[in-house]
């Protein structure tokens, strides 16, 4: 497991990027920022194969969506290229009617490619497409396998948008990759990209009349175990699932909790078997209980357990589906953001929490840099 | 050539304040600006060319409104406002 050493949490916020840095015991932190003040910044994804090296993902209703790139660590920021860029000038014209294709609303989500393809990213959008650099965000192209995906039709707004928020990829096997939609539900390449399949058998959809479509489920989160890249955790508008064949099927394992609504789900690479969701009240969208509440899903007791004893941080808190994050330590970190602007973090593992003293902008993302991997 | 004002927004992407153009339409002007400072490309339109929705055009003061807005001409002694609309909180 990685050495211990600073940490950095990237916070992607409504009115911009913060950088919260720790120290080697993960209990004092020390907060700068914001970067790209006053915009809503979806996810900042810092790449753990080029340290220093983090994309952010700032969306703006006056300037539209922009990609952005620093090389030290968040201090410093430079636009690269939107990925409506064309290596070409031309544009559609527009019609009588105004513009004949929906263009991009957001940027939900940017993952760094497999180690073997140090220059390559991969970003979703909403409405939901799927685009690929292989120059460091440079110039982009459309995954059109997915994005032109013969299941499209069905494809449905969440109350977020139609946006591609989840891009998992298999560490075994690169050319394995994973995206989540809302509401689509959860697709699977074996090729790089070159053909998908919608991977949603077992999950049931409660908002329309049909209850086990191929597609149409409003996946919120998706978590790749560390160990066993086949076992997959999934958090689900309607419910938390667990695969253990690659997403060939999904068994409810929700039942169990008060609730199980929910957008996030983390799997800390020094836990095995473990994935840690926060359930949240389906008609509130904040944590049952009226206080900070984690709850850890273990694979191999197939059982659940509350994380927080007491209540050491009474209110009612909701967040958004990419603010939850882990670290490679061990013991784990975990790291919440709140849509009310709270980051409470764990040194380990869910045991105690911490809140960092300062009052966010309503956080949308949480990522964490510390060490090598992921 | 027409005179461009723009807003103090816009400085971000390059230009600021009150330059001249000899485009002959709203769409032209866009062209050109875009053309003359790039950072300006899909800031002031999306990428299938419509106008985003927080900035507005006018042409002597008038509000050059839709796709169709694209095609108003523009003279030589006009004065083209491209201003940014604010809302929100």
């Amino acid at each position: 497991m990685s050495e211990q050493g600073t940490v950095r949490v990237y916070v992607g916020t409504r009115k911009g990027g913060y950088v919260v840095t720790g120290d080697k015991g993960r209990k004092k932190w020390r907060v700068s920022g914001p970067s790209h003040e006053g915009r809503d910044v979806y996810h900042m994804s810092p790449d753990p194969r080029r340290p220093g090296t983090v994309f952010a993902l700032v969306n703006s209703p006056w300037w539209g969506p922009m990609v952005v790139r620093s090389t030290d660590h968040g201090k410093t920021w430079r636009e690269v290229a939107p990925p409506m860029m064309k290596k070409s000038k031309e544009r559609p014209a527009p019609g009588p009617d105004g513009p004949a294709k929906n263009p991009i609303v957001n940027l939900w989500h940017l993952e760094p490619g497999p180690d073997s393809d140090p220059s390559t990213y991969f970003l979703g959008v909403d409405p939901a497409s799927l685009y690929r650099t292989d120059d460091r965000g440079e110039s982009w192209a459309p995954v059109t396998a997915l994005n032109e995906h013969e299941t499209r039709s069905a494809w449905n707004p969440g109350a977020g948008g139609l946006c591609l928020h989840t891009i998992l990829i298999d560490p075994t096997n690169p050319r394995r990759m994973y995206v989540g939609i809302s509401a689509a539900g959860t697709f699977r390449s074996d090729d790089g990209g070159d053909h998908w399949q919608a991977m949603n058998r077992g999950v049931k959809i409660s908002f329309l009349p049909e209850k086990n479509p191929p597609v149409g489920q409003c996946v919120h989160d998706v978590a790749m175990d560390p160990a066993t890249p086949s076992t997959l955790y999934r958090q689900d508008h309607d419910g938390i699932y667990v695969s253990r064949d690659s997403a060939e099927s999904w068994k409810h394992v929700g039942g169990p909790l008060h609730s199980d609504f929910g957008f996030v789900v983390v799997a800390p690479p020094a836990m095995p078997g473990s994935a840690f969701f926060v359930p949240l009240e389906g008609a509130t969208r904040t944590i049952g209980g009226h206080g900070l509440q984690v709850q850890r899903w273990d694979e191999r007791t197939r059982r659940w357990s509350a994380l927080v004893k007491g209540s050491p941080f009474p209110g009612d808190f909701g967040m958004h589906r990419e603010g939850f994050a882990t670290d490679p330590f061990d013991p784990a970190g975990l790291y919440l953001g709140t849509s009310t602007g709270q980051l409470f973090i764990s040194p380990d593992a869910g045991r105690r929490w911490l809140q960092v003293p300062y009052q966010f902008p309503g956080i949308q993302s949480v990522s964490v840099a510390a060490g090598a991997g992921r | 050539m027409a005179a461009v004002r723009l807003d103090a927004m816009l400085r971000e992407f390059g230009p600021g304040g009150t330059l001249t153009t000899p485009a002959s339409s709203v769409g032209a002007l866009l062209e050109e600006l875009e053309t003359r400072y790039p950072r300006l490309q899909y800031r002031l339109r999306d990428e299938t060319g419509a106008v985003r929705k927080f900035v507005r055009v006018f042409v002597n003061g008038k509000a050059v409104e839709g796709a169709s807005g694209l095609a108003t001409p523009i003279g030589p002694t006009d004065r083209v406002d491209i201003l940014h609309s604010i809302q929100g909180g």
